[in-house]
């Protein structure tokens, strides 16, 4: 079945290669997962992933150190009063820090280059000369990219909490309307409100996925999602725009006030479901038709 | 099954903005045959062969491969199908092995030892555990080869793969097509060159400015040749151009550059050019032009409105 095929390039010593003959038809059929191992095993190889990967763990453990060796607490910011002795405020103070524009940058990083760092390359005819179409690749980018999202803010938290746990302490936390919360429950609260940022960033991962397969440029795929951030702050804060904000993605972010107040309250954390959902189905389905049609003239 | 044409390509045109890149083209490719698309820069290979290969989508016309098209099969229109468009590219930050092993994860797995074999053929052992973003331009060719061999494909489409190499590379990569190609692979390869063409094609479809400008065989193509030019210097081109004017089996033209220009067939121009020496006029240098198919080729393909001055009327009537 096997024949050998041809012998190196230059002339010399033959070494038999297996090709087919003319009739030879069948061919193996890649698996619905073998795209994503290929994209997994590329974001593995690069050192910008692993670099954002090192930053979510580390940079934490910097900030509460350094806030922690403050001898005033940064008061005007939510939970910054008691942030220096407790170490619960301290992982919230840190989490709305975060949520300003560190989460939608370090989704983007990945997300925002995903897809443009194949146009970057010219790496487009490549992959789509094989045999795997452009939808399987489409889900395979996406699944990684949200996969990185979620590993990174789990990471994030998971050194925040322990390491404003271990080096600033357990004591009980006051809430956001002066209630004492015993320690037990609120290490649930603040794991919860750390868990309820991951639907405002894969927002923002859609988002620069979109961006990416639009512009065709890693840059506008990563800069253009934390500015996209930024404005949407900026709008939320103004007034006179109540119609509006709560479809912003980044009001989401905000959700998580309502679990540390007494009573709580869920409807902003249904309501940011119900946006970033929205956003990421608007933004993948636009992402998903430009790739489809688009002309691969590039490479 | 060996009915199948292995590249139907019916009426294919594209467009970009107002330019016809490809317009209205038509190539049949037999399986089992080489098959050369030759034309000058621009003319729009590159634009046929991503059509091929569905990177770009025709505006117009149908592209069976195999007899599937990219309607009723998606991407299982490539099954059998591998080649590279323009230079071949590859993640920079990944091995040369790397990029061959992720590719064969995008085709389903490939036999064990066969990323070995084909490294071998292209001779890239040695470098394949580098990083592909050093590689030369050369290497990243070859490794284009290989990657294209790692799909045990039955047709090989190529665009202009000697570009950029040596000439050692450019005899090797020929010398590799046509051992290929003598195991029946189908092999569908654009080229600006039509030496290249001549010398390992057994069809061949001239294009310029999208459109088709001859279609056959070499040998057809050949039988058109005009006759060979010779570049003829002489210590007297005055009485030398005077002894032509009744040999009207040659020409003689004075060239821009103050040479002389013999063209007619050989028999001829050898007497004429024995005739010189008899007439005692020195001959300082006779060197053929164009080969007579490079000639026929810039003929084929060359600006409609320079061309009618010197294409010979009855070529002119079999192009049409
Ligand atoms: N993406 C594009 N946008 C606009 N015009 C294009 C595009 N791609 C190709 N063209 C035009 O289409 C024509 C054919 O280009 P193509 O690349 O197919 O030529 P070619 O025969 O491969 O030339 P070469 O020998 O230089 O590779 C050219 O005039 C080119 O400028
Ligand atoms: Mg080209």
């Amino acid at each position: 079945m096997t024949q050998p095929i041809t012998q190196p390039m230059t002339t010399g010593q033959s070494a038999p290669v297996r090709t087919v003959g003319p009739d030879h038809v069948a061919r193996r059929l890649p698996g619905p997962l073998t795209a994503l191992r290929w994209e997994v095993r590329k974001l593995r190889a690069q050192y910008r992933a692993r670099a954002v990967l090192l930053v979510a763990v580390l940079a934490p453990v910097a900030i509460v150190v350094v806030i922690h060796g403050q001898s005033r607490p940064p008061k005007d910011t939510l939970f910054g009063r008691f942030a220096i002795d407790n170490g619960f405020a301290l992982s919230l103070l840190v989490l709305g820090f975060a949520s300003q524009w560190v989460l939608p940058l370090l989704t983007a990083i990945v997300a925002g280059d995903v897809f443009a760092s194949e146009d970057q390359h010219g790496t487009w005819k490549t992959v789509l000369t094989r045999s795997t179409s452009r939808s399987r690749l489409f889900w395979a980018k996406t699944i990684t990219a949200g996969a990185f999202a979620t590993l990174v803010l789990v990471l994030l938290a998971v050194s925040t909490i322990a390491s404003s746990w271990m080096i600033v302490g357990h004591q009980p936390l006051i809430g956001l309307s002066g209630q004492t919360i015993p320690a037990g429950t609120a290490l649930q609260l603040v794991a919860a409100s750390w868990a309820m940022m991951l639907p405002p960033m894969l927002a923002f991962t859609c988002l620069a996925i979109l961006l990416s397969v639009w512009s065709r440029n890693p840059a506008v795929g990563i800069a253009a999602p934390v500015v996209l951030a930024m404005v949407m702050q900026l709008v939320g804060a103004l007034g006179g725009v109540e119609a509006i904000r709560p479809f912003l993605v980044t009001t989401s972010f905000e959700a998580w006030h309502g679990l540390l107040t007494e009573p709580r309250f869920s409807g902003p954390l249904i309501e940011g479901l119900l946006v970033s959902g929205g956003w990421c189905v608007a933004s993948l389905a636009t992402a998903f038709v430009l790739l489809r049609r688009r002309d691969i003239t590039g490479g | 099954m060996n009915d199948i044409l292995a590249v139907d390509a019916q009426g294919v045109t594209k467009t970009y903005g107002s330019l016809r890149a490809v317009d209205d083209i038509s190539v049949r490719v037999a399986a089992g045959e080489v098959y050369g698309v030759l034309g000058p820069n621009g003319a729009g290979k590159t634009t046929f062969l991503r059509m091929l290969f569905g990177l770009i989508r025709p505006d117009a016309g149908t592209i069976r491969v195999f007899g599937k098209t990219w309607e009723d099969s998606g991407v299982r229109v490539l099954d059998g199908v591998a080649g590279f468009i323009e230079s071949p590219r590859f993640y920079p930050y990944l091995t040369g092995r790397q990029n061959l092993e992720g590719l064969a994860l995008l085709d389903g797995g490939t036999p064990t030892g066969l990323l070995e074999e084909v490294l071998d053929v292209v001779e890239m052992s040695e470098r394949a555990d580098q990083k592909v973003g050093g590689y030369s331009y050369g290497m990243r060719q070859r490794l284009g080869v290989a990657a294209s061999l790692l799909r045990e494909p039955r047709l090989l489409v190529l665009d202009e793969p000697a570009n950029g190499l040596d000439p050692a590379g450019i005899r090797d990569m020929r010398a590799l097509v046509k051992r290929l190609a003598g195991r029946g692979l189908t092999v569908l390869l654009s080229s600006h060159d039509m030496e290249e063409v001549e010398e390992i094609c057994d069809n061949v479809t001239i294009m310029t400015r999208g459109t088709v400008a001859f279609h056959g065989t070499i040998a057809q193509l050949r039988t058109m040749a005009p006759d060979p030019g010779h570049v003829l210097a002489t210590t007297d081109d005055v009485r030398a151009l005077k002894l032509a004017e009744n040999r009207f089996a040659i020409t003689v033209a004075r060239d821009p550059g103050a040479a002389l220009i013999v063209t007619g067939p050989p028999t001829e121009v050898s007497s004429y050019v024995g005739s010189l020496v008899s007439a005692d006029i020195g001959l300082l240098a006779l060197t053929p032009t164009r080969t007579p198919l490079e000639a026929l080729f810039f003929m084929l393909t060359d600006d409609p409105t320079h061309q009618s001055l010197d294409r010979p009327a009855q070529l002119q009537d079999t192009l049409r």
